[in-house]
């Protein structure tokens, strides 16, 4: 049992004597050290989350603000007071940069980070995850060029907006799914489900409401997943660590 | 409490931190030498030993490759070894039920 030792690094502060290890600093070491290892492994869907629901949010909200209008009698003012009716408008250049630049920088973290996530790893999950990454790619490549397709059928202004955001909101939604199913997460099906459920109420919602609804339920949406996820995964480590703290006095005689 | 209960392959610190790491990824899934000794924090000879104790025991895969020119080493935990320590971890859970009953 203890042949080895001279083996084992005894310079680092998580590597006590073999002896000296109790079943349930040992169990903690465990735990630890495989907690370690999938956060090195594995890209942090609180952090992509985040980055996602900031965009989404700040950039839809920049949209609305922009292009939301309120008639008033004659005059079409920007909104200010509650009263008159809401009108569309298209929203101003300034609005689209911010609205584009926030998903630019969403989109490289997200390619940045889960690949630095997963360098060093082969197999089964890096081959999983390499055919999700093309997936995203090949959608909004085919995106693109319907959006084209439809604008060069001379679409208006209005059904190309609700068309961006809606065929957006699909492919995000239906790649959650599958995400879900690949990786056996119930927690990204369900937010696959509620950008599909927000694809649907923001077209329905019509110009300019479907900035805000992307905005606050698609962007919320991104945001309270993760929260839940941030949440969860407090609750597993407290877990984790109560029986092992209760049960500290057993000795493993080795 | 005794000893046979635990694995001696894996109860060495070192190769419980090994195995834990290597067991952490999905089956089917490997690690990168550099990768692993960065997770670890272990010089490459350390490693290496107890790399070699755990492929010898049957616990662990060692597959050696070439990334263009570069050469690349992968580890994996067998069948056995996933089992193994799943046992392992399940006699310590015994252990603690029953020391703090």
């Amino acid at each position: 049992m203890t042949t080895d030792d001279a083996d084992a690094p005894r310079t680092g502060t998580d590597e006590p004597d073999e002896r000296a290890l109790d079943v349930a600093e040992t169990l903690r070491l465990i735990r630890e050290q495989q907690d370690q290892a999938r956060d090195a492994t594995e890209p942090d869907t609180r952090l992509l989350c985040l980055a996602w629901g900031v965009a989404w949010l700040v950039g839809y909200l920049c949209l609305w603000v922009s292009a939301v209008r309120i008639a008033d009698g004659a005059d079409v003012v920007r909104l200010r007071s509650g009263a008159g009716q809401v009108v569309g408008a298209q929203p101003e250049p300034w609005a689209f940069w911010v609205f584009f630049s926030l998903i630019v920088a969403a989109t490289v973290l997200t390619i940045v980070h889960t690949v630095a996530r997963t360098a060093g790893t082969r197999g089964v999950s890096a081959r999983t995850g390499a055919m999700y990454g093309w997936s995203w790619m090949l959608g909004f490549a085919c995106y693109g060029f319907v959006l084209g397709g439809l604008a060069r059928a001379g679409a208006s202004p209005e059904v190309m907006a609700l068309a961006s955001n809606a065929l957006a909101s699909i492919v995000v939604g239906l790649l959650y799914l599958g995400c879900a199913v690949a990786f056996d997460s119930r927690g990204l099906f369900v937010l696959g489900v509620w950008m599909l459920v927000t694809a649907g109420a923001a077209t329905f919602a019509g110009l300019p409401y479907t900035y805000l609804v992307m905005a606050l339920a698609g962007g919320g949406g991104f945001l309270v997943m993760a929260g839940i996820e941030h949440l969860l995964r407090l609750r597993r480590r407290r877990l984790a660590d109560g029986p092992a703290l209760a049960g500290r006095t057993g000795a493993v005689d080795a | 409490m005794p000893e046979t209960e635990l694995d001696p392959v894996i109860h060495a610190p070192a190769r419980l931190r090994v195995v834990a790491t290597l067991a952490a990824l999905g089956s089917g899934d490997e690690l990168s030498f550099p990768k692993l000794q960065k997770l670890l924090g272990m010089t490459a000879g350390n490693l290496s030993t107890h790399l070699r104790k755990l492929e010898d025991a049957g616990y662990v895969t060692v597959t050696k490759t070439h990334e263009g020119r570069t050469p690349a080493t992968y580890l994996a935990l067998t069948t056995r070894g996933r089992a193994a320590f799943e046992d392992y971890t399940a006699a310590l859970n015994t252990l603690l039920r029953g020391a703090g009953a």
